[in-house]
């Protein structure tokens, strides 16, 4: 019996060593994936001369990452974070404050330095439709909302954020009173009848890669999608007409988890991929909005990318971070319980 | 004897404590993350030490604030501030904005605190403010259960629902209840034939059948969603064929819709129905029938008044089987279904992974639990105690 | 029962429509896998291996594929020692509880596998096993091991228990008596046990969406992210392949059925 058991225990415990991670790990990055991780793992991480970096991909949930920082057990490094997750992982010690003695905080846009995050990329979404389907289509949030001279089908993404932006706008809230009004019962209540009326022509999307697909298809007349995608579809050939009056924009940040046993060679990656020398390739190869300053207003840069974010900005809207951290759980509840009924 | 029976024990225990420790432990745990409240304890001790004696009229003595002003201009330092303002957000919406605007100026607060916080902010001086820090202080909260079931706690005491428009999670209920009743009836109607049929079937035939419905029982839940995933594509397989056929004229959207849910969950979970009817059915014998016949019974007053009661347990454990793995679905929904097609499992892995609000995970897990359970205990009521329900084997 | 010609007729059209209705996903399947373009039209345009080739180059679904298969083996290798001897233990003692054993130990049969998977996301990174293949590998065991018992206890019911008196008689030890006599005759409930829980390890998503680490994928995760992001016929390849997978464990698992049977009824 016991010889059983010790066989057992043997086996068992060599079972669990051969399934046990390595202990050296190298640098790991992680982003959102597809063609944009191709090029950045081109023109960013492999360029850093501080060792082998890996790089792996998510999709923005944050969910992970806590259980990974709880459980001590954290196998990323450097990540790709939208800035509501930013803050609120910054303020529970999710991520390691960015050692700005490594990285150099002037060379940001303002606001792109912050405790736990460095600027990585703006995004953004704005109204889309096809020319060749479409030869006039709407061309603020107004006429988006205008099916009686717009007609047809739209999309816009399933969620509250970005979309209630938009319903207000589309009910003529100006942009700079946005967030304003949607603080207010008054004006949620208002975004939501604005949804109310556009719903029997309305569809939402959830991936990113879905507003093309729709559009393409001729499934909807007009959608709200990401700029970038959009922009890549026209460098494509593709007779996109992008709206970029409509564009409501964020940015990225990369952040470090807390706990890693790589914590300094993360702060220097993230040195090395926001500085503008691998920034300036990366353009090359992709019209990403850089959150470091000398890209984003480097002349060649933005005339080699007449679709980069970066030109259209001044009419957009900043999507407000702090508001969506405080009034999004709800907004978020209201806005599934809306989409349900 | 008693040395077999040590041997046996000695041969159980190690399985017993893999299941204690890494699957009791853990349900038993996340049921009391649906009731837990630990955020404010762990956060502001000493302010919910200096709540515990008020007694909820007018506002809190001025140590409360105080300790208040410090503890959170500690825990905004610390970073560990986040989970207790999300606790408190998520209870009353704007919580982490007049939170974290007092733990930002808290170095600018000064006694008496409580002049100065609500200098800073009036809700510092409104009793519910800090009626809903003393309650929120623990250990255990219903407000997590509260809310899957669409309701708060009045203002006043005692409970009421939640604003319609913000009603979600009852809906929810229903329709994960409703999509798996129709899935199960569905499963029934086409598997009773089905096991009748293979049961009756001669040698060769019966086993080459069986196996037919063997192959998709063995096969993943997520090859078969993908499968309908792909086939119910809007340029997809279906569509191209049912144009051929003049049945339609242009491409319909059946990928985000209630029937493309319920035509996967029937197609993945039919087996197991099957499997359960043929295995009762196999083994019933044609004496009673026979006796029936010679009676006088008539062919279908045979079928009802025998062989159907007779083929009933096979149909209350196939049955059971089936609403037991639909209620808790979460692959083929996520994946054919749309806006409004989704069932609560949808909802926990949201919860988990994007809000990261473990209390509502929890609670709706715990519902979901109730649920499978009272199917588990029906299901053994109506079979006497008989129906044994196992996943695939 | 005799029913009529039409009826019999009747019924056995609608077997073969369900029956067709069960295979003919699979089916589409496969054949859309063999497309030699991006379209997925059926029938297919032509016949290439283009997509399988894609699968075999591509870094993510290798490592997938390994990240499977050395979980799925850990998982058998566990489930099936832990199973047999809870099963063993479970038939050779004689007291009273057993059935409330036996209902606790196939308790995660009836559990819904999501919140199996959000209990043990919230426990498991408490002790630091979440986002490790280990505590993986220990997920899967708690799911697939009640097959194992279930599998090994239906065997043992045809198990001969006065072979083990008399092997007690001839001066065995109890444990002796196991490995030499029990296990040669039951191994086919121990094999059928293994495979099952095998392909439950395999084919495993919602619990390991939650328990593996970001990053860590497996192949039923690689196919849900490949879905999501972009449909290309790689995912059909795959997908054939776990199906040839599952084809593979059912035939062997029938042919222990019969033979376990055979052994049963000698």
């Amino acid at each position: 019996m016991r010889r059983l058991l010790g066989k057992l225990a043997g086996l068992a415990i060599g079972v669990f060593a051969a399934v046990m991670p390595a202990e050296a790990r190298d640098l790991t990055v992680v982003a959102g994936g597809g063609a944009l991780q191709d090029h950045m793992r081109r023109t960013l991480f492999s360029t850093f001369a501080g060792g082998p970096v890996v790089d792996t991909a998510y999709d923005y949930n944050v969910g992970p990452i806590r259980a990974m920082v709880q459980a001590r057990n954290v196998t990323w490094d450097v990540v790709l974070v939208e800035a509501p997750d930013l803050i609120r992982g910054c303020e529970d010690g999710i991520f390691e404050r960015i050692d700005y003695s490594v990285v150099d905080r002037g060379k940001f846009m303002p606001g792109g330095a912050t405790t736990c995050g460095a600027g990585a990329i703006g995004w953004g979404v704005a109204v889309f439709y096809d020319e060749a389907r479409h030869a006039n289509g709407p061309a603020t949030f107004q006429e988006f909302w205008d099916t009686q001279r717009f007609p047809g089908r739209r999309t816009l993404r399933r969620g509250a954020r970005i979309t209630l932006e938009a319903a207000l706008m589309g009910d003529g809230v100006a942009p700079a009173d946005v967030y304003r009004v949607l603080a207010t019962p008054a004006g949620q209540a208002r975004a939501f009848a604005a949804l109310d009326r556009l719903r029997p022509n309305l569809v939402f999307w959830t991936g990113g890669q879905q507003p093309i697909e729709l559009v393409n298809s001729g499934e909807v007349a007009y959608a709200l999608g990401f700029v970038g995608r959009t922009a890549n579809g026209i460098r494509a050939g593709a007779r996109y007409n992008l709206r970029w009056s409509t564009l409501l924009y964020a940015y990225d940040s990369w952040a470090v988890v807390r706990g890693s046993a790589n914590a300094a060679a993360a702060m220097r990656l993230i040195q090395h991929i926001t500085e503008a020398g691998p920034v300036t390739e990366l353009t090359k190869l992709w019209p990403i909005n850089p959150a470091t300053a000398s890209v984003a207003n480097d002349p060649d840069v933005r005339a080699r990318n007449p679709l980069m974010m970066t030109n259209h900005q001044a009419g957009g809207l900043e999507i407000n971070t702090e508001f969506w951290l405080e009034y999004g759980p709800d907004l978020e509840q209201r806005f599934a319980s809306w989409v349900n009924r | 004897m008693r040395r077999t029976n040590w041997l046996a024990a000695l041969l159980i225990a190690p399985l017993m404590l893999l299941i204690l420790g890494s699957f009791l432990l853990p349900v038993g745990f996340a049921l009391f993350t649906a009731v837990a409240d630990r955020e404010v304890a762990a956060t502001l001790p000493r302010t919910r030490a200096a709540l515990a004696a008020w007694d909820g009229v007018g506002l809190p003595p001025e140590p409360a604030f105080a300790a208040m002003a410090q503890e959170l201009g500690q825990a905004l330092e610390d970073r560990r501030i986040g989970d207790m303002a999300q606790r408190l957000n998520f209870e009353r919406t704007g919580m982490r904005g007049l939170l974290l605007r007092t733990a930002r100026a808290a170095g600018r607060l000064e006694a008496p605190y409580a002049a100065s916080m609500v200098a800073l902010d009036a809700r510092w001086g409104e009793g519910d403010t800090w009626l809903l820090v003393q309650r929120a202080g623990g250990p255990v909260t219903p407000l997590y259960l509260l809310r899957a079931m669409d309701l708060q706690r009045a203002p006043g005491g005692g409970v009421q629902a939640v604003a319609a428009e913000e009603a979600l999670y009852r809906q929810l209920f229903w329709r994960t209840l409703g999509i798996s009743l129709a899935v199960t009836a569905l499963c029934v109607l086409l598997a009773y034939p089905v096991a009748y049929t293979i049961a009756k079937l001669s040698a060769p035939w019966s086993a080459v059948a069986l196996m037919l419905v063997l192959i998709p029982f063995w096969s993943s839940v997520l090859v078969r969603s993908t499968a309908w995933f792909v086939l119910l594509q809007r340029e997809g397989p279906v569509n191209q064929a049912m144009m051929a056929l003049g049945l339609i004229d242009a491409p319909v959207q059946v990928v985000g819709t209630r029937i493309a849910v319920v035509v996967a969950l029937v197609h993945v979970l039919l087996p197991f129905a099957v499997l359960p009817m043929h295995s009762v059915m196999k083994r019933l014998d044609g004496i009673y029938l026979r006796a029936a016949a010679s009676l006088g019974a008539n062919g279908v007053q045979r079928f009802l008044r025998v062989y159907l009661p007779m083929s009933m347990p096979g149909v209350l454990a196939g049955a059971a089987m089936v609403f037991l793995l639909a209620v808790g679905m979460y692959t083929a929904p996520a994946l054919v279904g749309g806006d409004r097609d989704q069932m609560v499992a949808w909802f926990i892995a949201y919860f988990m992974n994007r809000e990261v609000n473990w209390g509502m995970a929890a609670a709706l897990s715990a519902y979901l639990l109730a649920m499978t359970g009272a199917a588990i205990g029906l299901a053994r009521v109506l079979t006497g105690g008989v129906a044994t329900i196992g996943g695939r084997a | 029962m005799r029913e009529g010609p039409v009826a019999r007729r009747l019924l056995r059209l609608v077997t073969a429509l369900v029956l067709a209705f069960l295979l003919a996903p699979m089916v589409a399947v496969i054949l859309l896998s063999f497309s030699p373009t991006e379209l997925l039209a059926l029938p297919p345009r032509g016949f290439s291996l283009r997509w399988y080739g894609e699968l075999l180059d591509s870094a993510r679904w290798m490592l997938a594929m390994k990240n499977s298969f050395v979980v799925a083996g850990a998982t058998t290798v566990v489930a099936t020692l832990l199973g047999t001897a809870a099963a063993v233990g479970l038939q050779l003692g004689r007291f009273r509880g057993k059935a409330v054993l036996v209902t606790i130990l196939t308790l995660p049969m009836v559990t819904p596998y999501i919140v199996t998977a959000a209990a043990m996301f919230f426990a498991y990174s408490l002790v630091g096993l979440t986002g490790s293949l280990p505590g993986l590998v220990l997920a899967h065991t708690v799911v697939a091991v009640p097959f194992v018992v279930v599998s090994v206890l239906a065997t043992l019911q045809t198990f001969d228990a006065t072979l083990l008196r008399a092997a007690a008689s001839l001066g065995a030890s109890p444990a002796t008596a196991l490995i030499r006599i029990v296990v040669p005759n039951i191994w086919p409930g121990i094999a059928a046990g293994a495979i099952f829980a095998f392909a439950t390890s395999l084919d495993e998503f919602v619990i390991t969406l939650f328990m593996a680490g970001p990053g860590q994928f497996t192949l039923p995760r690689q196919m849900y992210a490949s879905v999501r992001e972009f449909l290309s016929p790689t995912i059909l390849a795959a997908a054939t392949m776990l199906f040839l997978c599952s084809l593979l464990f059912l035939l062997v698992s029938e042919a222990l059925r019969v033979r376990a049977e055979r052994r049963g009824r000698a």
